[in-house]
């Protein structure tokens, strides 16, 4: 073997001895939102029918029975109603209405576990940012919807986002005191946008 | 591991969630999935990259201990070289079976810290330091001819 053919075989040899990686994580959606994009996107090729069975047989159908109780009333029914009857726009609202309450209901359980003064900053500011990454999630999949039927809340809910993630990823030394008040604004933001579009509220 | 993905996952995840604390778990699902799943993908990961390298780096052992048996000419560096290159080579791919164990017990910043030092800084730092003395040793030859 020549040095110079040598050489060369060491250097296609240490390419791969060099490279030390542990791999990429790429979030995946969950039950939910995976049930919710099946059926949005039913909707949208007119395939009603698909659209329904998806429902009945999926995640956010039960997610859905499982909140009824924070969720306003005939939710589920309203939507099933607006699948059999074809309407694609009082499905996408009530699909939109129910991640609505879901981001504002841990945009309300994250403010209370920020407001547990008994954990470290450090760990109040992991909660925050977990916490946030869930909100997105669920608000990030209507948040055209919502910009469609009402833009101020829409711009409201990312503000207030944006500036609740400034305190926990940006900020030179994060601070989840200050996180609080965003995530009661998104609450705030959200309930109102869920109270205006389905007005009739389940009487106790 | 094909085999026992199912068995692997369901132990780790239910290691994970008996330290909720380690993983900064904070008891509400729709929060908690989406780290067990990230830690769980990273402890398959960890099983897939150890098999990776471990299949890899036997062929790396074998392509520079050649190199060195052949071109080397001193024996006390070639004896060195080689020793260093299959030590280093076969120690190395166990830092990513050593991680994927440490990640339900230790989460994965920690369980990477721990490998890194145990495993893979003095495992991959001695092919690296055997791969340049071959490749100081390859340049002179050249050099001199």
């Amino acid at each position: 073997m020549s040095p110079l053919a040598a050489l060369g075989l060491f250097l296609v040899a240490a390419t791969p001895a060099l490279a030390h990686h542990v791999g990429a994580y790429v979030p995946k959606d969950n039950a939910i939102t995976a049930n919710f994009k099946q059926i949005k996107f039913s909707v949208q090729a007119g395939k009603f029918d698909v659209a329904h069975r998806l429902f009945e047989t999926g995640a956010l159908r039960t997610d859905m029975s499982a909140r009824a109780a924070s969720l306003p009333p005939r939710l589920e029914a309203g939507l099933r109603d607006a699948l059999q009857s074809r309407d694609g726009g009082e499905v996408e609202r009530r699909l939109m209405v129910f991640f609505a309450a879901l981001a504002r209901d841990l945009a309300l359980e994250a403010e209370r576990r920020l407001a547990d003064l008994t954990l470290s900053r450090d760990a109040r500011t992991a909660i925050g940012q977990r916490f946030l990454e869930a909100i997105w999630r669920y608000y990030n999949l209507v948040d055209f919807a919502v910009a469609q039927r009402d833009d101020k809340t829409s711009v409201a809910v990312r503000l207030a986002f944006d500036e609740a993630e400034g305190y926990v990823k940006s900020s030179p030394i994060p601070n989840p005191d200050k996180l609080r008040e965003p995530l009661r604004r998104i609450a705030q933001v959200l309930s109102a946008l869920i109270d205006s579009s389905l007005p009739a509220r389940r009487s106790s | 591991m094909v085999r026992f993905k199912l068995e692997l996952t369901r132990w780790a995840r239910n290691a994970m969630l008996a330290r909720p604390a380690v993983h900064g778990l904070v008891g509400v699902r729709d929060v908690d999935e989406r780290v067990l799943d990230e830690a769980l993908v990273k402890f398959d990961a960890g099983l897939r990259l150890f098999h990776l390298h471990a299949e890899g780096m036997g062929l790396v052992i074998l392509a520079t201990t050649t190199v060195a048996a052949t071109l080397a000419s001193s024996p006390a560096p070639r004896r060195s070289i080689i020793a260093l290159l299959t030590v280093g080579g076969a120690g190395y791919p166990l830092g990513y079976l050593l991680w994927s164990g440490l990640i339900p017990y230790h989460g994965l910043e920690r369980g990477k810290t721990i490998a890194e030092w145990l495993v893979w800084i003095p495992f991959g730092g001695a092919t690296i330091v055997a791969l340049w003395w071959l490749a100081g040793l390859l340049v002179l030859r050249l050099c001199r001819h």
